[in-house]
């Protein structure tokens, strides 16, 4: 690969560190993803005995734990085989207690490794979970799972490490932190900020400006400067999760655009002086602006890859990303949750991906069988191994992970689409017990009962019937109707602002991506009290069917307009 | 000796039951893949192993295994909160505690005993008492006020606490503020609901019982091998001349000192807590080599 900046400009004394740091970690950085890409395939062709490894590991570094100690898992230890018969199916609320206690010593009692941070993401009551990062966690897992994904990247795309500019990494973030847990650190797994040590994730961009702590932390401030870094460069590559923010990028260039153009032909940055003038970006950018649907390509000409999710409810953005990035080659992202990875892609499939048999132990049990009914009445829970999956089949999976959660149920279903060298290759389809998702939001009916119930007791009112569904446009939301005394469109504009700050409260997702503007606000109609019985009572008439129920959760937002015009 | 070209490595963290009597302490330990040497750990008043989570993965790292115990009714131990025990059980409860570290690490690996603030009291009578037999290497002595009560109150007040049973409770003042200047340590400080800012006044004649047995000058330790007291240059909290004054009588003038650039008490929680955890590491490492092979 050519190690030159080719057509970019040469480096000045300012912009010396980060582009040093570049051209160090590029050959190793190359490597190293490639050999973890090399040990997944590796796996992949020997799924059991990876697995049996990965067991062996869990225990190793369980078994000595307190909480192990004290439960008497430590047992398993004279016969790995006696491990799911021995400890029980858990939910991530089963763990509180042990949580709880790890919190204050932060290592010792789920596993033996120390706690380095907690990760932050949404729980099921508004309180944000707290999952521990531990040392061995990292090491042995996390990072191995970025780099081998990484290492598939590299491997179909060698040209998004051509140069310091040819890759925009949107899936990671570097954030200062200021929430903390009895001292320790409580982020989001994406945000990699501060370097726990060398062997933390550490790609040749990890100082480069657009990408440290001090750009902005506002979703459009560090999009901003992210562009305002890349455009007029040779970009070959925007990595994201969601597809929503590759959507949010272009979007963001429409907005913000006279704004570019005029930092890239004054040589500024928001207005500071920043770099040399660049007049031939800024007439370029003047002239993609002035065209009404203009694409990232129209942007970037060089752009040849990019990557987020592309399944489940991320499919549904396929039809925009074709028009944002017409022509541009797509790679998934690895299905992957704060609690743990579930699969790596190793080839630029779009619909499924191998399971990542060295990431974690993992359990499956048929999607019909009712597994929480099952748990609250403390039943023993029946678990199929990767070898015993059929392909066309839906599962909740279970997984035990490096960082003590062992046998967790993490609520996701996936589907195996197929069978490759005794290895399931699946797709994640939904999560057991969410409404819907957009784009990572994953809101639970729950937690728009409780948000409506809330907003309209803010206003004074009692919850009657109402309904909810998501509506799909330029910028996705949910649309509510509820019954009400008086309905008025001032009371829609009023619980409309107090259900979604509610629900933003309640789902910290939700929150980050309202305020990333990847979500519109909530949409609230109020009918008179009455009107959604009627409608669903007329709709059991057309059908014609005793079986028609009231559904307050829908799956698309024609409800609206059908109740409304009843 | 350190390897110093290799990454960082996995380390383990683990809670070990330690029997003591009636009761089974919890000895943490931040463990190397190759132990080359071992500090255990004398906590303060109010702080336990949870405050290390930082400094143990780094001697950790350095190839040293780290050990705290939670004193009885400290950290996750179990035990009355506000209590001390009696100086002879509290005593004994260190000396089996250090006893199975050296069983757990080997005779030959070097082991440092570090006490810190009111931990460097209980090391210091530890070292003199009959019943502590185990082999160690060298002894630290990091921002301990050695001798406080007996420089602060006269002899009526001496006198009258420890004859006096009274539970009733007698707050230290401990500031987070005097610690550290970091707003995420004082914020932890502040909140840490383990800490114990308070004890009996019982409590109190049981740290006056352990001050005079190494402040009886027929009651001096062993020969220790090797000591030093290390504090920042000044400290909020402590009387260093008179600290020192101390610890020289206490290793018959034959320790050294040294002074790491902070002004505030718990160095761990400031600038230089990299550099002292890597010197400690070093001088324990030291006192493995074996200078007559």
């Amino acid at each position: 690969m050519n190690t030159q900046p080719t057509s970019q400009n040469a480096p000045t004394s300012q912009d010396d560190q980060w582009q040093n740091h570049w051209q160090a970690r590029r050959d190793p950085f190359f490597q190293e993803c490639l050999a973890a890409r090399q040990d997944l395939l590796a796996d992949l062709k020997d799924p059991a005995a990876a697995q049996a490894r990965v067991l062996a590991d869990l225990i190793d570094i369980g078994a000595g734990s307190l909480h192990w100690k004290e439960q008497g898992y430590d047992a398993v230890v004279a016969d790995p085989s006696t491990f799911r018969s021995v400890l029980p199916v858990m939910r991530y609320d089963d763990y509180a207690e042990q949580i709880d206690r790890e919190t204050r010593t932060k290592g010792g009692v789920l596993s033996c490794s120390p706690v380095l941070r907690w990760l932050k993401t949404s729980g099921t009551t508004g309180t944000p979970k707290r999952v521990p990062y531990t040392l061995h966690w990292l090491l042995k897992y996390r990072i191995p799972a970025m780099k081998a994904m990484w290492g598939t990247y590299l491997e179909l795309h060698p040209e998004i490490l051509a140069h310091p500019w040819a890759t925009l990494d949107t899936q990671t973030v570097r954030e200062d932190v200021y929430d903390f847990v009895h001292g320790v650190e409580h982020q989001a797994i994406s945000n990699r900020h501060p370097q726990i040590n060398s062997r933390d994730w550490n790609p040749p961009w990890y100082t480069s400006p657009w990408f440290g702590p001090d750009t902005p932390t506002s979703h459009s401030g560090r999009m901003y400067h992210r562009v305002r870094h890349l455009v007029g460069r040779q970009l070959h590559y925007i990595s994201a999760i969601n597809p929503s923010t590759l959507v949010s990028l272009r979007d963001l260039i429409a907005e913000f655009g006279a704004d570019l153009v005029r930092d890239l032909r004054e040589g500024t940055l928001e207005g500071r002086p920043y770099a040399e003038p660049d007049e031939v970006a800024a007439r370029h950018l003047e002239g993609v602006l002035a065209q009404d649907e203009f694409s990232l390509v129209d942007v970037w000409p060089s752009l040849t890859l990019y990557s987020c999710w592309l399944s489940a409810s991320a499919e549904l953005y396929r039809p925009r990303l074709e028009a944002v990035l017409p022509g541009v080659a797509k790679l998934p992202f690895m299905s992957c949750g704060t609690e743990g990875v579930t699969t790596i892609p190793v080839d630029d499939t779009l619909d499924s991906q191998p399971l990542a048999v060295s990431q974690a132990y993992f359990e499956f049990v048929p999607a019909e069988v009712p597994l929480g009914e099952l748990l609250d009445a403390g039943e023993r829970i029946e678990t199929l191994l990767h070898d015993e999956v059929e392909a066309g089949r839906d599962y909740h999976l279970i997984m035990s992970q490096g960082n003590g959660h062992a046998r967790l149920w993490t609520g996701d279903i996936y589907r195996v689409d197929r069978i490759v060298d005794g290895t399931p290759w699946v797709h994640f389809t939904h999560r057991d017990g969410v409404f819907h998702s957009f784009t990572g939001e994953k809101i639970t009916e729950g937690q728009v009962t409780q948000a409506i119930r809330q907003g309209l007791a803010a206003g004074g009112l009692d919850t009657g019937l109402y309904m909810c569904g998501p509506r799909w446009g330029g910028l996705p939301s949910y649309a509510v109707v509820v019954e009400v005394p008086s309905p008025a469109e001032e009371l829609d504009r009023e619980l409309s602002a107090g259900i979604d700050r509610e629900l933003s409260t309640i789902n910290i997702e939700y929150a980050s991506k309202r305020d990333s503007s990847r979500l519109a606000g909530l949409r609230v109609r109020t009918v008179r009290q009455g009107a959604i019985a009627a409608y669903v009572e007329s709709r059991r008439q057309q059908g014609n069917s005793t079986q028609y129920k009231y559904k307050p959760f829908q799956r698309d937002s024609d409800f609206v307009e059908a109740v409304l015009t009843h | 000796m350190i390897e110093t070209m290799r990454p960082p490595q996995n380390i383990r963290r683990e809670i070990i039951d330690v029997p003591c009597d009636d009761a089974r302490l919890a000895l943490h330990v931040w463990r190397p893949q190759h132990t080359k040497g071992a500090v255990f750990y004398f906590h303060g008043l109010q702080s336990h192993a949870g405050w290390l989570w930082e400094v143990g993965p780094r001697f950790a790292d350095n190839d040293i295994a780290f050990f705290v115990l939670d004193r009885r009714g400290s950290g996750i131990s179990p035990g009355p909160r506000h209590e001390l025990p009696g100086a002879d059980t509290l005593l004994d409860d260190y000396a089996r505690a250090v006893a199975a570290v050296r069983q757990t690490i080997g005779e030959s690996t070097p082991l440092t005993l570090f006490g810190h603030c009111l931990g460097g009291s209980f090391l210091a009578a530890l070292l003199c008492d009959d019943g502590f037999t185990t082999s160690y290497d060298s002894a630290v002595f990091c921002s301990s006020w050695l001798g406080r009560m007996h420089a602060t109150l006269g002899v009526e007040e001496r006198a009258a606490l420890a004859t006096g049973p009274g539970t009733e409770l007698w707050d230290a003042g401990l500031r987070s503020s005097d610690f550290t200047d970091e707003v995420k340590y004082r914020h932890f400080i502040d909140n840490d609901d383990l800490a114990v800012r308070q004890v009996t006044r019982r409590s109190r004649a049981v740290l006056l019982d352990l001050e005079r047995r190494y402040l009886d000058p027929a009651r001096r330790p062993r020969a220790v091998p090797s000591a030093t007291f290390v504090s920042g240059m000044t400290d909020p909290i402590v009387d260093l001349d008179a600290a020192h004054s101390v610890f020289q009588q206490l290793v018959s003038g034959r320790g050294a000192q040294m002074k790491f650039p902070t002004d505030k008490h718990y160095l761990f929680y400031t600038g230089v807590s990299d550099d002292l955890v890597d010197w400690t590491s070093t001088h324990t490492l030291l006192q493995g080599v074996n200078r007559g092979a």
